[in-house]
Parts: C-alpha cells; structure tokens; sequence
C-alpha cells in the first residue's frame, strides 16, 4: 500500500500542475488561432493575477471578490495591450511578432519588479481545512478547486466558441481572416477578444495555484514555456489536444520530480519535449497539417 | 544502365507521391534527352509542379527512382542535385530581398557552387575570394546582358517589373553553370512580348546546349519550342510524345476539353 | 585603389583612437568610465554575434545567455577549482561551446520561428537549472567567488585600464570577423538562407551546414564574452545569464538595427552606458528597456543604425 499511495500523491500533483499548463496552453491557443500568433507574455498575465489578488487579499478585500477583480483587471490589461501594440505592427514578420510579445513580457515583467519587488506572495487557499486522505495520498483540497475551475473554464470556452455569436465570428476570423472580413466580422476585434479571452485564463491559471506556489516577479517563464510546449504537442490550435498534453506534460513532470530526479526534473522535461518537437514538429495530436 | 549512351540525361521511374491521401502523381515515367527541351504540361492539379518538386529534391517521392546524368538522386536533398547541375526557377517568383540585397547579390548566390562560401575561409583567405568574386561579377554582368538586364544589378528585385524578376530568376540559376533546367510556368503573368522575349531566351540557351524541362500553361510557347511533351492528367501520365502527336491524341484533348483550363479554353492546338 | 576607398577601408581606426584615448581624458574618473566601456564591450560582442545568427542568418535565439554563462563557468571554473591558466580555461570554454552548439545546432536549427524561439528560450532554462543544481561544481545559485584576474602571457590584468583595452581589443577582433563573413560571400550566402531556405538550397546551398556552422560560430563569441566577464567581475552567479539577460541582448540588437552588424554594437553601448547616466534604479532597468523594445519596433523598425544612415543619405542628397 505504501508504494502505491506515493503513486496516488504523484498523480494529484501531476494533475494540479497539469491543469495549470493546460489552462496557459489553452490561453495561448485561443490567441494563436485568431492572430497566427503564440504570445511570448502569456505568463505575465499568470503572475499580474496571482500577485494581484494576493495584493488585494492583503488589503482586506474578500477572496471571491479579489479574484472576480483581478480576473477582469487582467483581462482588460490583455484586451488594453492588443489595442495599443500588437494592432500596429499586424502583417510585419514572424520573427518581428515574436519580437514584440518578447518585449511586452519584458516590459509587465519590469513593471511587476516595481510593483511587487523581489518577494514572494502566497494566498490562503480557496477552502481552508485540513488535508484529506484518499488512498494514502494526502490531497489540499486546493487541488479540487483548481481542477474544477479548469473544467469550467473549458466549459466556458467550448460554450463560447460553439453556441455564441462572438465565438463563432471569432473561429470564423481564425479559419478564414479574408472571408470573415468579407462577411463583416473584424478580425481586429476577434484578436482584441482573443488577447482579453487569453489574459483571463492566464490570470485564472496563476490565481488558482496561488495558494500552492510561491509567485514572484520571475514565476510567468515557467509556466508559459510548459503551456507552449504543452501547446505545441497538441497541435497548436487544438483547444482538446492542449488540454490532454497540458495534462500529460504535468504527470510526467511530476512523476519524474518523485522517482528519478527532483533537482533536474525541468532539464529532464525540457530535454525530453525538445525531442518530441524534433520528432513531431507538428504536434501528436494534429490532424490538420 | 548507361544513360549517357542513349542521350539520356534525366530519367523518371515510376514515381508516385501521395498528399493526405490524395496521389499527387501516381507511376510516373519519362525521360528527358540531353539538349531537349521537354515541357510537361496538364490541367491544374494534375501533378505537374510536385514533379517538379520530386526532381529538384524539395520533396521525397513514395516510390520510384529518379536518375540524373547516370546517378541516382531519388530522395536526395536539393543541394546535392543543385550540384550536379540542376537549375531551376518557381512559378512564384522566390528572390532573395532580405537585407537589401540586390540583384548582383542574387547573382552571386546563384553561384554558391563555383564560389563555396565558408566560415573560415572568409576570414583568413578573404583576397582569394575577393579575386574569384570579382570574376564571377564579371560573368554575373554578362548574364544580365544576355537575359536583357544591363545596368539593373544594383537594383532591389522589389523594384523591378515582375517580368523582370523573372529573367533575374532565370539569370540566377544561369550562374550555376546548369547542365539542366527546370523550369516552373516562366511565361506565367509575362505579356505577349515578354513571353516572345522569353521564347528567344530559351531557345538560345537550347543552342548553347542546356536541356529544359519546361511546365507551362501558355500552349503557344510550349508548342512553339518543345521538342517532346509530357501530359499529366490527375497525377498519371496521360501520353507523351512530339507537339503533333500529343495534339491528335483524343484523350489529351477529352482532359483538355473537360476541365476548361484558364489558358487553354479547351484548345490545346492553335496552330 | 583610389583615397575614398582607402579611408573607407580604415574606418575602423578612427573608432579606435576615440576609444584608446577615452581612459586619458578621463584621468581620474578612467577607472569608472572604463569600466563603464569594458561592460559595453563585453555586451557588444554579444549582440554582434546575435545579430549574425538572427539578423543576417534569419535563426531567432532568445537563448544567447546560454553560451554566455557556458563560457564563463567553464573559465570560472577551471581557474578556481583546477588551478588552469585563464587563457587555456578561455580556450576550453570556447571549444566546449563549439562543441555544444554543434551537437545541439543541427537539431535546434531544424526547428523554425515559435519553435526555435521556444527551444532555445527552454535551452537557457536548462542550463541555468544545471548551473544551480551541479552545486559542488557550480556554487549552485550563490555562485562562484574569487575567481583570478586574467593573464596573458605571464602579464596580470591588475585593474580596469587593462581590462579595458584587452577587452576592446577582443571586440574589434570579433567585429572585424564579423564584417568580413558578411561581407563575403558567406553573408550572402545566410542572406539567402534568411529569404527563403529551400530556394538557397536549390543552389547547392546546403544550409543545415551554414546554419550549424554560423550557430558554432556566435556561440564561441558568446563563450569568449562569458570568460572575459567571469575574469574582470571575479564573481559570477546564474542570474547574470538568465533569460533576462538573453531577452536583454534582443533589446541591443533591435534598438541599434537588425542585420546590420553596426547597429547592435550601437544598442549595446547605449543600453550600458544609459543607465550609468541616468542614475536609474536598478529596478526600472526592466521595465525601461521592454519600453525601449516596444518603442522601436513599432516607430523605428530599422534601429538606431537606420536613422543614422537615413540622416547621411539626407546629408548627401542635400549636397547634390
């Protein structure tokens, strides 16, 4: 029983951080499939929520209400941002695009040093108890709230994207910029919802692991470099497919911090993903190329 | 097998390529003569620029062998068959502009073979190069006279006509010194008197010895100087022989007839 | 050889003098103003070689640090811990670099735009995840003290002066390099792998090779950056070669003018010599070089180095 219940443990933080890569992966897919274009400050958005909550928490604010205010300040933040920048430099080259989201991550990361410094924040989580014990496995009942979040924010993102006309312009504008132009959908509005959309579910992503993660300035490369992988083996514009690797990539993650190495267990995920990249640039579940 | 013997300089063998499924080219076989100018010519869609993919090596063929100039080169990655002595163009014109670079500097890529760039060597053996560079410009500008361009190499390609960048495409793969090129649509988007332009370009690179394969839309052109003619029809080959033979075979003018070609309007033949 | 050409072929004497003479101008405040410059060099030979990867050879790298920090440990390294010659440590790392980014460049050059902005962003995490975990070796995340001055041939670099004009020296060499490779057929030749890779390849271009090669290539510059920096600091640490500071070298090469070899040599004097001015906090450093980035990209695509030459073209047409 002993083993097997290090087994269970592996599995739920596996699944914890997963649910996270997977939320970044998802945020990244849905920019990428307006715009073409995958968003290096994805994980800015991810430590703005996180230590903006944490902030207001600190100031007396209710938790539900800091995280309802810090979700829309970040949103809008994402939304703020396409306007501004992206719009301009629309159409100029690949490596210029990159170049941008590069420098506006430069940028938010620069401004969260200002603001929060170099400490780390944490929150209380969501439901305050004790550990529960399944199967041997001691499991924070954070643990269900960020898998049940996630579950409803995909929830939320099919029902967008399938049932409301925003969504499907916006799918259209993605499939088919030129004809949904045509059709009078504004493919510079789609991308404004995109990046708002995006930086919503980046802020939920780092919100909800609050409580387990020590978040500081530097704490977004991680997680979004996790999300473009996670990404990237699903397809890059498979919502599902993200979802599944972003799940995977945690597990696997978490298996090898329990049974081979702790110490190089990025290394050892990063070395492993850069060789399924090589393998399959296309991505594992990608049907479409 | 001696291809030389038998004036063969390119030989396709039974070459099939699938995309998604869909065969590209389904047992494809001809052979090109040294000295000819072949064309390949079909409906769109029929397999024609994937053949030419298959040949130049931008893509692997599923099965069958291609052999140049008595070597085998199925499968090979285009550098090697580049340096065999295989130039080629693209149907949509692909110049080099980054940068600023000019047409000379085009010119001159277009002479990596002869010219070898290297790390080291541009470093430590810089006069050496400086004197082979300086002979290949010389030839670079004679090359623009021939095609009809004297006086353009210092210009960006953006600046010129479209059917100018097109005879820099072609100036580009002459300084490869080709033993054979293929040629994607050149005419395509040329007016009337480019394209007779064009014709008589061909034509006198043909005496000068160099073998063509031509794809092409514009009938009158390919009809006009192609020694032998290749049909593709849904990726297979649908005949194959002079420009007289392939106007009187029924099936090529059925094909022809049934798709209602952009350029051909069903007449393949006006002559 | 008529005159003009020959002045334009020493060029580079006149930056030469400007910079020998820096340190006596200065006279007392050489020390700080040097020092000021050596950190510029050492950047300048950075930005430079990034620019030959990704401004001339058209492979995006936001992973320059990586080699960077390969070359500093390695010199780092060898001289505390093994007692080896800088110069012969410098030479190490620089074939432990070569090394490296061979048997890793052909893989990662394979992979294009988001992919290999991303494996090489994750390729810098790695190695500073190394860093920080091979403790024993490394000094872990505290970092690694004490390390010896440079020597050359018996002679020590006592203080910054010396520093200065060695590394000075070192970033003419590494330019002059640089500018010959692009002046050459070779620069073309990445020039045409950059437009469209599988055009070039058609001319018998095999660019796997050339981008291997150039990616060698800028990688022992950054290598040789690294030893000179772990040498005058004495002090290393893995923060100094974190993604930020890759991202940092991004903001040198597109503030000065992607592709043009000059122009990031330009930004990264700038981006050093700006703060020293200015008196920012170390904090707003961030912050203000992201703004920087996101201002040139958007009203000045060509950098610094582009306004320069659209100013002399100006100047010369005037005169016409």
């Amino acid at each position: 029983m002993g083993e097997y219940s290090h087994l269970f443990q592996f599995f739920f933080s596996g699944i914890t951080t997963g649910s996270i890569y997977a939320l970044i992966a998802v945020s990244l897919v849905i920019v990428y499939r307006v715009s073409q274009l995958i968003c290096f400050s994805q994980g800015e958005f991810f430590v703005f929520g996180a230590l903006f909550m944490a902030t207001l928490i600190s100031k007396g604010v209710s938790l539900p209400l800091a995280f309802v205010i810090s979700l829309f300040g970040s949103m809008a933040m994402g939304g703020f941002l396409q306007w501004l920048l992206i719009r301009r430099i629309q159409g100029s080259s690949i490596g210029n695009l990159i170049v941008m989201t590069i420098a506006i991550f430069l940028a938010l990361r620069g401004l969260a040093l200002i603001i929060w410094g170099r400490e780390s924040y944490v929150v209380r989580p969501f439901t305050e108890s004790q550990p529960i014990t399944f199967m041997g496995a001691s499991l924070q009942l954070q643990v269900f709230w960020i898998a049940g979040i996630t579950v409803f924010v995909l929830l939320l993102i099919w029902f967008f994207f399938e049932k409301t006309m925003l969504g499907l312009a916006m799918r259209a504008c993605a499939e088919n910029p030129l004809g949904a132009s045509l059709m009078g959908i504004s493919v510079n509005r789609a991308a404004f919802f995109a990046w708002a959309w995006g930086a919503a579910i980046g802020a939920i992503a780092g919100m909800t692991i609050c409580p387990l993660l020590f978040t500081q300035y530097t704490s977004g490369v991680m997680p979004m470099v996790k999300g473009f992988i996670a990404m990237s083996i699903g397809g890059l514009s498979s919502i599902m497919g993200s979802v599944i690797a972003g799940l995977m990539l945690g597990l696997v993650e978490s298996y090898t911090i329990g049974l081979i190495s702790s110490k190089f267990s990025d290394a050892i995920v990063f070395t492993l993903l850069i060789l399924v990249l090589l393998i399959r640039p296309s991505g594992l579940f990608n049907s479409q190329r | 097998m001696n291809m030389d013997k038998n004036g063969i300089i390119l030989k396709i063998e039974n070459i099939s390529k699938r995309f998604e499924g869909v065969h590209a080219l389904d047992g494809v076989s001809f052979s090109v003569k040294k000295g000819q100018i072949k064309a390949l010519i079909g409906p769109n869609g029929a397999g024609k620029t994937t053949m030419l993919n298959v040949i130049s090596g931008l893509v692997p063929p599923d099965k069958g062998n291609i052999y140049f100039k008595d070597n085998d080169i199925t499968g090979q990655p285009p550098n090697i068959i580049a340096s065999l002595g295989m130039g080629r163009t693209f149907q949509l014109i692909r110049l080099f502009t980054i940068n600023e670079a000019t047409v000379m500097d085009n010119l001159l890529i277009g002479a990596s073979l002869t010219l070898k760039p290297g790390i080291l060597k541009s470093i430590f053996l810089s006069g050496r190069v400086k004197r082979q560079e300086t002979k290949l410009k010389d030839k670079a500008l004679e090359i623009l006279n021939f095609v009809g361009l004297s006086g353009k190499e210092g210009v960006l390609p953006s600046a010129l006509s479209f059917g100018n960048q097109r005879l820099v495409e072609l100036a580009r793969a002459l300084m490869m010194d080709p033993k054979m090129l293929v040629l994607d649509e050149p005419a395509s988007g040329l007016n009337d008197m480019e394209v007779e332009n064009f014709k008589g370009l061909l034509l006198s690179l043909k005496d000068r010895g160099i073998t063509m394969l031509i794809v092409e839309h514009n009938m009158k052109l390919v009809m006009d100087i192609a020694d032998d003619i290749v049909v593709l029809d849904f990726g297979k080959k649908l005949a194959e022989g002079s420009p007289k033979e392939v106007c009187a075979n029924p099936e090529v003018i059925a094909a022809y007839l049934g798709t209602k070609d952009k350029n051909g309007d069903g007449v393949l033949c006006s002559k | 050889m008529n005159i003009m050409e020959r002045l334009k072929k020493a060029w580079w004497i006149l930056p030469a003098v400007i910079l020998g003479i820096i340190p006596l101008i200065f006279k007392e405040k050489s020390a700080y103003v040097s020092g000021i410059l050596i950190f510029a060099g050492i950047y300048i030979i950075l930005a430079v070689g990034l620019d030959l990867l990704m401004g001339y050879a058209g492979q995006i790298s936001v992973g320059h640090a990586s080699f960077f920090a390969i070359g500093a440990y390695s010199s780092a390294i060898l001289t505390v811990k093994y007692g080896i010659s800088p110069l012969l440590a410098m030479f190490f790392g620089m074939f432990l670099s070569g090394l490296i980014a061979w048997i890793i460049g052909r893989p990662v050059l394979a992979l294009k735009e988001y992919y290999l902005a991303m494996a090489t962003l994750a390729f810098n995490e790695i190695v500073i995840t190394l860093i920080i975990e091979i403790e024993w070796l490394t000094g872990g995340a505290s970092g690694l003290k004490n390390i010896p001055s440079f020597s050359l041939f018996g002679f020590t670099m006592k203080n910054n002066l010396h520093y200065y004009y060695f590394v000075w020296f070192v970033v003419f060499l590494v330019v002059a390099m640089t500018i010959a490779i692009v002046k050459s057929p070779m620069g073309r030749t990445l020039i045409a792998i950059h437009s469209d890779e599988v055009a070039a390849r058609t001319f018998g271009i095999n660019s796997t090779k050339y981008k291997t090669g150039i990616f060698v290539l800028v990688n022992v510059f950054a290598s040789v950056a690294g030893s000179l920096y772990a040498h005058y600091m004495g002090f290393i640490a893995p923060d100094d070669f974190g993604v930020s500071t890759s991202v940092n070298m991004l903001v040198m090469l597109f503030l000065g003018g992607f592709g043009t070899i000059y122009g990031p040599a330009i930004g990264a004097l700038f981006l050093k010599i700006l703060p020293e001015l200015t008196y920012f906090f170390q904090d707003y450093e961030l912050l203000i070089n992201g703004v920087i980035l996101i201002i040139v990209l958007v009203f000045m695509p060509k950098g610094m180095y582009g306004i320069f030459v659209a100013m002399k073209r100006k100047i010369g047409f005037s005169r016409e």
